[in-house]
């Protein structure tokens, strides 16, 4: 007798349950392995001993969320594809996709039978070891509904969006070993392109800063759920008393938690449901010939052909050019014939082997030189773009209007601005960034000698700046600049411009944090140099040093910052770092921290240390006191560069075979 | 009855089929011969619902094939290499195909058990290739098809086994009125089953005749000329080849008609003998540059 579903249009029994005793061994191996947490949780509690950090509801709640936020997506993608393997596996071999494609079952039986098989090996492991958790959690007296029911909507939501996204890779291609190849394409080619791009573009552009923009990340959707998948514990500090010794300690003890975002994994799941229409479609219109095939979809073939070359291009050609022509290179950035030539042979290799790939065959070179002549036209068209900066790119400093957020990374500080309540302090650091966009060839001039940084009167800074537009899209840039005593004193100078930023008033309130919601003060470092020894400092202490070194920043005996090593002798050898939580309109928290440079005439902030037993008078020794050799060294070398730089009328960069030099041209 | 009409398929630009025809009445045994290469699989792996035609249709009792679940269940195949799952045992196959054939008789099953000899409970995959072939007659057969596709269908099976198969199929052929289509390069072997033969080449069908049309249309006289004569030069002959002074001659006629045009040379012996499929398929083919080396055996 047949069973009712069998000849169902949708689903076939019988071919479930085929699946499922076939693959039992890949669902069985993960049921077991994930098992072994809980077990290990079951048998310490059977045995009479502490749960440890789980013994309250909320504690479970919170490890179930740790786990959907940060182990189940990673868990998911690769199980997912392991499981696509084996349930699409029949598309990938002629007498298996005849076999199945002559049963009497309509493609969309298999395609929805086969996708619920692999939907309920995803799932299986789940279970098992869900209804592990919850029993140990029963038996613990720590069973929490809620958390569980939004574990279970999250790993029931994870699972389907990795499986479809695996399910849409197997219909793509026509090869099983193509597939996982495709599929973690699928999952993190947006990451890889915006790191290669990112990483491209900083070569040649100047001030272009980061391997990787994050504008695109919502496209990997792994990278996307670790990163904004969030668990999110309130603390509350009580006093307790140890059991036998009667000692009383502050302890955090957890009195909420929340798994913020997770309206993500629901979008990601709609996604998912798309994806699946999607093989759903590539499935209907699949022809069985098909198997063995890398690319399965027609027209998927010439984008395979030169994707697989541009990457090959970008990727390789930075790669050969590290190995063969970086050690020839003067200064940060490309030069663009030797690149060129390496991106040539990189595209190359790349194309003959994605043609190889879809020929099947390694007799691909007939022909094939309208394929070279493009990937060489293209290689030397992103070079020329990039080289001549064609969208001007490195001149880009973004009106403030534009602006939703600023952030800016100079003088060891971290700084946030938004244009309601700091549109003078962003026109000012806007000026800077125009001033540093203009002398462009001056630092590049600069830093592009090797020795630069041993010219005494010269320091350095970063000046790192990211403008959040309203677009939703970022302008993020680094630069790496020189210092020089006489061009700080020169007006109109980037040096002179971010000198007046940064000691303005306004941004010495802006980084001691004091007065602003928005940071909490966490915690922090001292690191005494003449001891070598360090100390982490809890909030409480923190604050008190925070509140310290305000009142020195009111008596104007902090946030004068020096920008030249030479200055820097007559700080104490003391490292004060502060940190802080830093929540942003959102609800997001970040970390933020501030570098506190100790001087004499800080007599609240070195009070404050002293009082809580971090120094002593002792400890109060100046780095041109500790390190005398190196301070006065600088000092004399200082001295006399600085009376040679009196003379000098004005400064130019020369172009040469062994780089560019920097000219300074005295009356 | 399967009908096939003007079906052209193409692999990356290769054209398998070339607007192949062909057409099995209903309840008859259809031998689809031709060299490799030849188009035999392709054409079947369209009726079988595995391949879809770019042109053309493929059509069985009326029906299309293509997507035609009510249809298929009707249709049973055995490929030339027929695919069972890795760890199966017959008795798990027969399970799978269970699930899927309605017509599936487990009384035919226990009955072909027998038959065949086989330990269902066996790993198909340690089975010798003959004993897998056999097993996929096994099952096949026991689907109760009404219409039954093979192709190459008795290779790696021993003359008993083949006599064997071959009967079972030729009775379900008599008591079910099925429907066969068998493709092979064993003419020998579907002379004696077919009644319905379609030679194919390069992608398409070239002629399709019953056995007994092509028998009747083409015939091997052997004749001895009175003092050692040679063959006329206006006989229109096919192919000549003498043993002493008997010549052999291939006309395309009928026997009467090649025996009325030889008698006005007043022989001193006439004599008609039947051509078999073999040589049949070699003089029809034999003039058009067709690959007969392949098919000859």
């Amino acid at each position: 007798m047949q069973s009712k579903t069998s000849f169902s249009k949708y689903f076939n029994a019988t071919l479930f349950r085929r699946n499922l005793t076939r693959f039992w061994p890949l669902w069985g191996m993960a049921s077991f392995a994930g098992s072994l947490f809980p077990l290990a949780l079951l048998v310490q509690f059977l045995r009479g001993e502490d749960f440890y950090m789980w013994n309250r509801p909320l504690d479970f709640t919170e490890m179930y969320y740790y786990a959907a936020a940060y182990a189940v997506p990673i868990v998911s993608l690769l199980y997912a594809i392991l499981c696509a393997m084996l349930v699409w596996s029949y598309l990938y071999n002629s007498r298996s996709v005849g076999l199945m494609h002559t049963l009497p079952i309509r493609r969309e039986g298999l395609f929805f039978t086969n996708f619920l098989s692999g939907m309920a090996m995803m799932l299986i492991p789940y279970v098992i070891v869900g209804a592990l958790c919850v029993l140990v959690s029963v038996v613990g007296g720590c069973f929490d509904a809620k958390g569980l029911g939004v574990t279970i909507l999250a790993v029931l939501g994870l699972s389907f969006f990795y499986f479809a996204t695996a399910t849409a890779a197997a219909f793509i291609t026509g090869n099983i070993f193509a597939l996982p190849a495709v599929y973690f394409l699928l999952h993190f080619l947006a990451v890889m392109l915006d790191w290669l791009v990112c990483t491209f573009s900083q070569g040649f552009i100047f001030g272009l800063s980061g391997g990787y923009s994050g504008v695109v990340e919502w496209l990997s959707p792994t990278v996307y759920l670790e990163n904004h998948l969030r668990v999110s514990g309130t603390y509350e500090e009580v006093f307790q008393r140890g059991e036998l010794t009667g000692v009383g300690y502050y302890t955090d003890v957890l009195t909420a938690v929340e798994l913020q975002n997770l309206w993500l994994i629901g979008v990601y799941a709609l996604a998912g449901a798309a994806l699946l229409a999607i093989a759903w479609l590539l499935y209907r219109r699949r022809r069985s010939e098909s198997a063995g095939d890398v690319v399965a979809v027609g027209w998927m073939k010439p984008v395979f052909r030169y994707g697989v070359t541009g990457l090959s291009a970008l990727l390789g050609g930075l790669l050969l050019y590290e190995l063969f022509w970086r050690s020839f290179q003067s200064g940060r950035y490309y030069e663009v014939l030797p690149l060129l030539v390496c991106m040539l042979v990189a595209g190359a290799i790349g194309y003959y082997g994605a043609s190889m790939l879809l020929a099947k065959s390694l007799r691909v070179f007939r022909g094939s030189w309208r394929g070279l002549a493009l990937t060489a036209a293209g290689c030397a068209l992103v070079c020329a773009v990039l080289y001549f900066d064609v969208l001007g790119v490195a001149d880009r400093v973004p009106e403030v209007s534009r602006v939703e957020k600023m952030t800016l990374y100079t003088a060891d500080n971290n700084y946030t601005f938004y244009p309601d309540e700091d549109a003078a302090l962003m026109e000012r650091v806007r000026a800077v960034h125009q001033a540093i966009a203009a002398d462009r060839n001056y630092i590049m001039g600069i830093t592009g000698q090797e020795d630069w940084r041993s010219q005494p009167i010269i320091g350095d800074a970063s000046f790192h700046v990211t403008y959040y537009l309203s677009s939703g899209l970022k302008v993020n840039r680094y630069y790496y600049l020189p210092i020089s005593q006489q061009r700080l004193a020169q007006a109109g100078t980037y040096d002179n411009l971010l000198d007046s930023l940064v000691n303005s008033d306004e941004m010495k309130d802006r980084r001691i944090h004091l007065n602003d919601a928005r940071f909490a003060p966490t915690g922090g470092s001292v690191y005494v140099e003449r001891r070598n020894e360090g100390y982490d400092l809890s909030s409480r202490e923190c604050a008190a040093l925070q509140e310290a070194v305000a009142r020195d920043a009111a008596a104007g005996a902090w946030g004068q910052y020096a920008w030249l090593e030479s200055d820097w002798g007559g700080e104490y050898a003391l490292s004060l770092e502060l940190s802080f939580t830093y929540m942003n309109d959102e609800g997001d928290t970040s970390r933020d921290w501030i570098s506190i440079s100790l001087r004499p005439g800080m007599d609240n902030t070195i009070s404050c240390l002293k009082e809580l037993g971090f120094i002593t008078e002792a400890d109060l020794v100046t780095n041109s006191q500790l390190y005398p050799e190196a301070y006065d060294d600088t000092g004399d070398m200082a001295e006399k560069f600085a009376q040679e730089m009196e003379a000098v009328e004005s400064v130019g960069i020369i172009g040469g075979a062994d780089g560019p030099t920097t000219v300074y041209v005295t009356g | 009855m399967i009908e096939v009409k003007n079906v052209v398929k193409r692999f990356d630009g290769f054209t398998a089929l070339d607007g192949a025809s062909l057409s099995v009445p209903t309840g008859s045994v259809y031998g689809l011969v031709g060299p490799n290469g030849a188009g035999k699989s392709t054409i079947i792996r369209h009726l079988t619902g595995i391949y879809r035609q770019d042109e053309g249709s493929v059509a069985i009792g009326g029906e299309d094939v293509w997507e035609n679940a009510g249809l298929k269940a009707r249709v049973a195949a055995i490929p030339d290499d027929w695919y069972y799952f890795l760890q199966s045992t017959v008795r798990d196959m027969m399970r799978f195909y269970k699930g899927f054939y309605p017509q599936f008789s487990m009384e035919r099953y226990e009955k072909l058990k027998e038959v065949f000899s086989i330990d269902e409970k066996r790993v198909i995959r340690r089975l010798s290739k003959g004993m897998q072939k056999q097993v996929a007659f096994w099952l096949a057969l026991s689907c109760m098809p009404d219409y039954l596709i093979l192709d190459e269908p008795v290779d790696g099976l021993d003359p008993v086994m083949r006599r064997q198969v071959w009967s079972l199929v030729m009775g379900d052929v008599a008591e079910r009125g099925t429907t066969v289509l068998v493709s092979s390069h064993n003419l020998r072997e579907l002379e004696d089953v077919c009644d319905h033969v379609g030679i194919m080449d390069k992608g398409k069908v070239l002629l399709e005749r019953s056995l007994a049309q092509l028998q009747d249309n083409m015939v091997k006289m052997q004749v001895v000329f009175r003092d050692g004569q040679e063959v006329p030069a206006d006989l229109p002959v096919l192919h000549v080849s003498r043993v002493g002074r008997i010549h052999t001659l291939i006309m395309r006629m009928n026997a009467q008609e090649a025996a009325a045009r030889l008698a006005v040379y007043d022989p001193m012996l006439v004599d008609a003998v039947p051509l078999t499929l073999e040589e049949i398929f070699i003089y029809e083919l034999g003039g058009a540059d067709y690959a007969v080396k392949d098919i000859v055996l």
